[in-house]
């Protein structure tokens, strides 16, 4: 789910994704975005399975913003966290693009490759800091 | 007796809210920004989200501004601005397994697979006044991200998985230390915010009542039970804290959306196997969970704690037995800080009709006391009249 496409979009900076979106639309000849709801701020219940008995229990709420359209008739759903309007737009419009065939479909392709190796790096950099702390404690 | 209505003192009220604001500002220091708060603040942050159980980073920074960093006010804040907002739908069961850790520690065992990070943690140095940070520098903020820099250049890692780890307790499963048990309680969990708790409780309800109580008061009924009012005996068997990826169902497709990450700590706490244990078939150490938004160890780990008393105290039917930290209904109805603070807090409000009550009460019972020491005999045939 985290290496999916909407793992690299949701997690990716929100102008690089903003400016993908805007780009792969003009890519489509007359789009057509009808608004259905949104983009609102909302919650989503956090569920969580714990590790103990595999219980699955509600963590509490977590603040998104949500946006559902329709680009040329095909319905978009754009979800992300925080109150971030333009973000989660921008999700909408590339969730219905991609089921649209067109030319747009490659280049936002590419554009997720690029996003995915550079959110690789950001976390393999996260994760360089925190191995550097990494222990062996003896015991006497 | 009822409660009464008062009415009046409106701009008494105003002028008040106003000295608070000039409490606040009147020694004319730079106003705190909310990206301050929010990154530098890391723990009140946390704090006030796990206790308003609103995960909202910006939101939590600027009710601790608004409440003067007042973590139970900052919650009480959070949580009264989700009652606005609408819930649009919940999310796919999230698991700790899928944290990508900047921190994993374990008390248990000295090598897990994987191996122990400390991440960010002040848990190896001696609390001491750093007063170099009373006159911090642009200069300063530099070199610590230009030694940062240094650090992962020098730690780099290629792995893709870099940061996902197996669980501990999956090992102690293999090896037979804890029992595989399987909640019955179904898909559809438990929600305090829509069904009032009646007891006994799943432990769906337990586990969201403490991922959402005071930290403070978690860390009282937990430490209770280990230091002597009850019987736990806990070890952190893993500890993990970092980015925790979550989805939701696609409204269309059903498939599952990113939507972003989180950043939460979460616990195991494996305790003694239990003698009084007479009807399992095979000795086990018991578990208990803790999760928290944030950065919150105490908290987790003070849940996790907890949740292995009470699940005990429940199996072996010893709940209110073993300590006032295993009693469920005790521990769960008395934990959320804002009830807690909500409550205690009106009574600074008008009471006058309900004492005006008492104090008649009390008169009654002076005239009753002084005409009994007025006239002794009466006392003594009132108290034998009353015998009969």
């Amino acid at each position: 789910m985290r290496d999916s496409v909407t793992g690299i979009l949701s997690r990716s900076p929100s102008t690089t994704v903003c400016a993908l979106a805007a780009h792969a639309l003009t890519m489509i000849s007359d789009p057509s975005v009808v608004v259905l709801s949104g983009p609102k701020v909302a919650m989503v219940q956090l569920r969580i399975q714990e590790s103990v008995a595999d219980t699955v229990f509600n963590g509490g709420e977590v603040l998104v913003t949500e946006t559902r359209l329709e680009l040329n008739g095909v319905f978009g759903f754009g979800m992300v966290i925080g109150d971030q309007p333009e973000y989660a737009t921008a999700l909408a419009v590339l969730d219905a693009l991609g089921r649209i065939d067109g030319p747009h479909r490659a280049y936002m392709t590419d554009a997720v490759a690029d996003l995915a190796r550079a959110l690789t790096t950001k976390h393999q950099s996260e994760f360089a800091a925190s191995n550097s702390t990494k222990v062996a404690f003896d015991t006497f | 007796m009822g409660y009464i209505a008062a009415r009046g003192g409106t701009q008494a009220i105003l002028n008040a809210e106003l000295l608070v604001e000039y409490m606040r500002l009147h020694a004319a220091s730079d106003p705190i920004g909310i990206d301050q708060i929010r990154d530098q603040m890391r723990a009140a942050v946390g704090r006030a989200m796990n206790e308003g159980a609103l995960y909202a980073p910006n939101l939590a920074a600027l009710a601790l501004k608004q409440s003067e960093g007042d973590s139970i006010d900052a919650s009480f804040l959070l949580r009264a601005y989700r009652s606005t907002l609408q819930r649009v739908m919940p999310t796919i069961p999230a698991r700790g397994v899928d944290i990508r850790c900047q921190r994993r520690i374990s008390a248990s065992f000295k090598d897990i697979p994987g191996g122990q990070m400390l991440g960010p943690s002040t848990d190896y140095q001696i609390r001491m006044l750093n007063t170099l940070l009373m006159h911090e520098s642009t200069a300063d903020v530099q070199r610590i991200l230009k030694e940062y820099d240094a650090l992962i250049a020098q730690h780099a890692d290629t792995d893709e998985r870099a940061g996902y780890f197996p669980k501990v307790v999956d090992y102690m499963r293999a090896e037979q230390m804890v029992p595989f048990v399987r909640d019955d309680e179904g898909a559809e969990p438990f929600d305090i915010t829509r069904t009032a708790l009646t007891f006994p409780c799943s432990r769906s309800a337990r586990l969201q009542s403490l991922a959402q109580a005071d930290t403070g008061c978690l860390l009282t009924y937990a430490y209770s039970s280990v230091r002597g009012y009850g019987d736990a005996h806990p070890t952190l068997a893993e500890l993990r804290f970092g980015a925790l990826a979550i989805a939701v169902t696609h409204p269309l497709t059903g498939e599952p959306v990113c939507i972003g990450e989180i950043v939460v700590t979460e616990c195991e706490i494996v305790s003694k196997a239990h003698s009084v244990a007479h009807n399992q078939e095979r000795p086990y150490f018991q578990l208990g969970y803790g999760f928290t938004f944030g950065h919150s160890e105490v908290k987790a780990m003070s849940m996790g704690i907890l949740d292995s008393v009470l699940s005990q105290a429940k199996r072996n039917g010893l709940s209110g037995e073993s300590g006032p930290a295993a009693n469920e209904e005790f521990v769960l109805l008395h934990s959320d800080g804002i009830e807690a603070s909500g409550f205690t807090a009106h009574y600074k409000l008008p009471h006058y009709v309900t004492f005006e009550a008492d104090l008649k009460v009390l008169e009654r019972a002076v005239d009753h006391v002084e005409s009994d020491a007025l006239n002794p005999h009466a006392a003594h045939a009132t108290t034998a009249k009353e015998r009969l």
